[in-house]
């Protein structure tokens, strides 16, 4: 992972917009079929790796190995009948798969997939279109497939989805601020919003001078800004709403959410291929951001030629089949969690841990920036340190009185009800009458006998 | 503004393939007419009427949209910070803690006003 | 490059002072358990605003003549006379808020629902209002001061928000009260709206949005006259509603008798003073050069304002939307003064004129609202003019010195609202501006007219056999009209030290 000197730098924000239409049209095109063969097999490679996870063999009918079976599912979906209910709004009902699928085309223009290369004899960087607000343009997008899952709901004019749309909308708009703000350390380290330019500042680390040694630093920011990483990683879940956070979607739950009145026809199949799309989106932002982008990992980057031409595709390739099999082996393992720990979890637990982890690393940063003053931050950081503290420690303490009170009333409420059953009004029916158990001679139980059920049930 | 061309390329290859492929969709597939398949579902049972602009929806909705807005305009106000990060300094820290600090203020009162709570 | 700003903190300390104290408030409301909230709210805002005013004071000694915050606070001796009148009018608005009775007990529960007289048997208060009110305080400050078109419409914000969400919490006649919210939510939405068109039309015409470099443009840029008169026409909108000048004028009654007293004593007074000074500042700096083009638009506003205000007043049956269209009236008055520009010697004239009264006036209307909030009911207060016929055999003194509340307002000799009155109509027929100084007097003269009917109901009047009772009074709304009363005399009978101060801080115009 570590490069000593600074490897073949790739292009930087100036070497873009430079190529002509024809070089754009066939990267889009490259793009569009990356990402529709990407969705074909990431469907396959899902089914099969569930599948071997949970014991069993997974989809192998179709085609050797079941590799057709995306296939299969596309043309089933292609030829099945397209409902539109009567009491459907038309145009949101028509366009609201479209909202949702092209915002996650567009959010993959920025992702450098190489250096510059030589295509067909004009140089060009391996990657779309680069902006200076490039990150700001994923998240723009990832914002506006918001629109098409509230509109699919609201659209079909049905209880279930437009609550589902609902439920799924909140979610997605309350992970995007913990994504963004994880993102925020990110940028203080490289100075750019442009994705090219953190690829190219995460190719040389700094060095870490202790005790008269000077170790060279991963240049990753996942090992410098950790922290960060894992937030991005939740986040990632909860946006793509996959397990553990697909209460909105899954199976049982408020039948399909807000695609419930989509007949399994192709408006269907833009749903699953915007969620797919989106998987990748996100699994492609977090190799750029933490992963270094293209670069190769530290055993082969030893190797010289392992950053230059295309090759640099191939380890990108390999990272995000690597995350795709994240997000799989994550649904295969981990149970889904109630929508209101989500909402908790995504409000109360990672926007204050991820203000409070930007404040250290923009502190520690500015520390390092100007060595004097140090007294002023540290007496800044102490304060806020022991702020933190307090507050902890004072509503700790409040929320353990409450609920000690909280289990003494409902201690109290049961032994009031198992001395006089009737207390609070509720209808109960003689405890003395003789009890029949079925066809096993057990005597009649009596009122002594009889065990209650209380809240700590000490079994 | 020649960034954007590309991103204009990809957009209108995506939307015409979205465009296309919702548009076909009602004649690749057979159309047999049943009265029930005009009804929205509801698990098999007759479906509730709908008031006509969609009924109401609980209110913790709204409110996240409203909180999300908030944050994401403070996310907005940190963006650029982070990126000229080196330029501003030491001012610029203590400026972005006390304007990180007053939201957190906001966002304290929220907390204790029940107001991330999900029911 | 970016480099850090500089930031002259002295002479931005009562704005931080007030912003500060208004999120240790919000921090107060987070935290503090129920009972203690008040406790420490009613100090900490009091203090708050006492403590600004004495920084604005010390300021203004130092004789500070600055631009602020690169470019974007312009701290000069208008600026300084305002912040110090907002400052006074806020303090004693919000000695008016320190009664109970007067805020709801759960904003959030729907009236006539259980939540709601549960929420009343327990004793809840919204405390809100405390932290609320500063920051519509702190927006009143910076409104006046701004001298970006951005800080201006910010500034308009701050202020206005906070008033919304205050217009919808009077305890009694819930649903009134959020019908005035959202009016005034609506209404003001939409003009701010008109604002920020009218800015970006504006910073069209000009390339920047500082009101010194939109001056300096009206000389040197041409062919691009529609955007600068739409521009102005547009700014002229939002700023004209805030003020409540007619045609923009719908929304004042219907808040003013919607709001919960206090709230409404604080919109009257500091938000009228806030809004005037912001749009002398922004028509006298930025447009200055252009005032042959709009000073007769705003000579037609300032008549139809008037008469509006009088006409549209003899008709009303409840006292706060009387002294709404009162209000409105005197927004009219002023604005005779504001159209008659001419040069420097006669603008320096016409502002130390406005000034003076915007002071006395705001200080009148407090104390007159403080009195209303006194008359009571079974069901509240007492609005409807009939229920206070007979107050001056119930309760002499509270009648007498509501009556020399109103005769102020009419204008009467020997109160403070003769002194602004003559000031503004001289300062305004030196301008050129005697037609409207004409309109002015006979408009003052019908005004004079629906004043003496309620001095005459209540004096004259046999009081209601039901009739409402005078509430004893709280140390502080006794405190608040007692001293309007004072100020109102001592304007009246000895104006001078407060011409001299008017004439002071107008000498240096405005500062760009």
């Amino acid at each position: 992972m570590t490069t000593m000197l600074a490897g073949p730098i790739g292009p930087s924000l100036a070497d873009f917009g430079k190529d002509p239409w024809w070089i754009s049209l066939i990267k889009a095109v490259f793009i569009f079929v990356f990402l529709m063969l990407g969705v074909l097999f990431g469907v396959w490679t899902e089914r099969k790796l569930i599948s071997r996870m949970q014991n069993r063999y997974g989809p192998n009918r179709a085609g050797k190995f079941g590799l057709l079976q995306s296939v299969a599912d596309g043309l089933k979906m292609g030829l099945k009948e397209d409902l539109m209910p009567r009491t459907v709004d038309r145009v949101v009902f028509f366009l609201a798969p479209v909202i949702i699928a092209v915002p996650a085309f567009l959010a993959f223009s920025i992702v450098p997939f190489g250096p510059m290369v030589s295509m067909f004899g004009v140089q060009t960087p391996l990657q779309l279109t680069d902006l200076p607000v490039a990150v700001l343009f994923v998240l723009a997008m990832a914002s506006m497939g918001v629109y098409g899952i509230v509109l699919a709901g609201w659209g079909s004019r049905s209880p279930y989805a437009l609550l589902g749309g609902l439920r799924s909308s909140a979610q997605v708009i309350s992970y995007e601020i913990a994504m963004a703000l994880s993102l925020v350390a990110v940028f203080l380290f490289a100075g750019t919003l442009s994705t090219s330019e953190i690829v190219n500042a995460q190719a040389a680390g700094g060095t870490w001078e202790i005790g008269g040694l000077s170790i060279p630093l991963p240049s990753w920011y996942v090992v410098m800004l950790f922290p960060s990483f894992l937030i991005y990683v939740v986040t990632m879940l909860g946006e793509t709403n996959r397990v553990p956070f697909d209460l909105p979607e899954g199976e049982g739950e408020l039948v399909g959410g807000f695609h419930t009145e989509y007949s399994s026809s192709l408006k269907f199949a833009m749903f699953m291929l915007a969620e797919y799309v989106n998987m990748f989106t996100v699994s492609a932002l977090a190799i750029t951001m933490f992963f270094g982008g293209w670069q190769a990992p530290w055993p082969i980057s030893l190797w010289d030629g392992a950053n230059t031409g295309w090759w640099p595709m191939l380890w990108f390739f390999g990272k995000l089949v690597i995350a795709f099999c994240f997000f799989v082996w994550v649904r295969a393992s981990l149970p889904r969690v109630r929508y209101d720990q989500l909402m908790a979890l995504g409000w109360k637990l990672l926007i204050p841990i991820s203000l409070a982890w930007i404040v250290l690393v923009a502190t520690v940063r500015a520390l390092r920036l100007e060595g004097g003053d140090r007294t002023l931050v540290m007496a800044m950081l102490g304060v806020i340190v022991v702020v933190i503290g307090v507050l902890y420690y004072a509503f700790d303490t409040s929320r353990e009185r409450k609920k000690k009170d909280q289990q003494a009333q409902v201690r109290e409420e049961f032994a009031r009800l198992r001395n006089e059953p009737t207390a609070g009004g509720f209808p109960v029916p003689p405890l003395d009458l003789p009890h029949y158990h079925g066809v096993s001679s057990r005597p009649a139980v009596t009122r002594a006998d009889s065990k209650e059920v209380t809240s700590e049930a000490k079994v | 503004m020649e960034l954007y061309v590309p991103i204009l390329i990809l957009a209108v290859l995506a939307a015409g393939f979205a465009i296309f492929s919702v548009g076909i969709a009602p004649f690749t597939g057979p159309a047999r007419w049943n009265r029930a398949k005009l009804d929205a579902y509801e698990c098999g049972i007759e479906p509730t009427p709908q008031p006509v602009g969609g009924g109401r929806f609980p209110l913790k909705y709204m409110i996240t949209a409203m909180l999300f807005i908030v944050f994401d305009i403070e996310i907005i106000f940190l963006y650029p910070w982070a990126v000229a990060f080196d330029q501003l300094g030491l001012f610029g820290l203590v400026e972005m803690v006390l304007f990180i600090v007053t939201v957190l203020v906001a966002y304290a009162y929220v907390w204790r006003r029940r107001g991330l709570d999900w029911d | 490059m970016i480099s850090a700003p500089t930031i002259e903190y002295l002479e931005i300390a009562p704005l931080l002072l007030v912003f500060g104290a208004a999120i240790i408030g919000v921090l107060v409301e987070a935290f503090a358990p129920r009972h203690l909230r008040s406790a420490f709210h009613i100090p900490l805002t009091l203090l708050a605003i006492a403590g600004a005013f004495v920084l604005t004071v010390l300021l203004a000694v130092d004789k500070t003549r600055t631009v602020a915050v690169m470019g974007a606070l312009a701290i000069d001796g208008t600026t300084l006379f305002l912040w110090g009148t907002i400052l006074v009018l806020a303090f004693i608005s919000v000695l008016l808020m320190n009664d109970e009775g007067q805020f709801v007990a759960q904003a959030a529960a729907v009236p006539g629902s259980a939540e709601e007289q549960e929420a009343v048997l327990e004793g809840q208060a919204q405390t809100e209002v405390y932290p609320l009110a500063l920051f519509a305080i702190g927006g009143m400050l910076i409104f006046p001061a701004s001298n970006d078109l951005l800080m201006l419409f910010v500034a308009l914000e701050v202020m206005s928000l906070p008033l919304y969400l205050l217009c919808g919490l009077a305890r009694r006649r819930r649903l009134l009260s959020q019908e005035a919210a959202v009016k005034y939510f609506l209404l003001g939405a939409f003009s701010s709206g008109f604002l920020l068109y009218g800015i970006a039309m504006l910073y069209g015409y000009a390339g920047s949005l500082d009101l010194a470099k939109i001056s300096a443009a009206l000389g040197t840029v041409s062919g691009m006259d529609p955007l600068l008169v739409l521009g102005t026409a547009l700014l002229g909108v939002g700023m004209l509603f805030k003020i409540g000048a007619a045609p923009f004028q719908a929304w004042k009654p219907d808040v003013y008798q919607g709001a919960p007293t206090p709230v409404t004593a604080l919109m009257a007074s500091g938000t009228l003073v806030a809004a005037f000074g912001a749009l002398l500042r922004v028509f006298w700096v930025a447009l200055g050069n252009l005032d042959w083009d709009w000073s007769p638009i705003l000579w037609g506003v300032a008549i139809l304002t008037m008469v509006i205000g009088v006409i549209l007043a003899i008709t009303q049956t409840d006292i706060k939307r009387m002294l709404a269209y009162s209000s409105i009236a005197h927004a009219g008055f002023l604005l005779t003064a504001f159209v008659a520009t001419g040069g420097p010697e006669q603008n320096r004239v016409a502002l130390s004129s406005i000034l003076f009264y915007l002071a006395a006036y705001g200080v009148t209307t407090v104390g007159a609202f403080a009195v209303v909030t006194m008359v009571r009911d079974t069901g509240g207060e007492a609005g409807h003019l009939s229920r206070w016929a007979g107050l001056g055999k119930r309760s002499p003194i509270l009648a007498g010195v509501f009556a020399f509340f109103l005769l102020a307002f009419a204008g009467i000799p020997l109160t403070s609202g003769f002194l602004g009155k003559y000031a503004v109509f001289q300062a305004a027929v030196a301008g050129g501006a005697t037609p409207l100084v004409i309109v002015g007097v006979v408009t003052s003269a019908i005004a004079a007219f629906f004043y003496a009917r309620v001095i005459v109901l209540m004096f004259f009047s046999e009081p209601a056999a039901d009739g409402p009772v005078i509430a004893a009074p709280t140390v502080g709304t006794a405190l608040v009209v007692a001293l309007a009363a004072t100020v109102t005399v001592v304007l009246g009978v000895l104006p001078q030290p407060m011409l001299d101060l008017a004439g002071a801080a107008a000498r240096s115009l405005f500062v760009y």
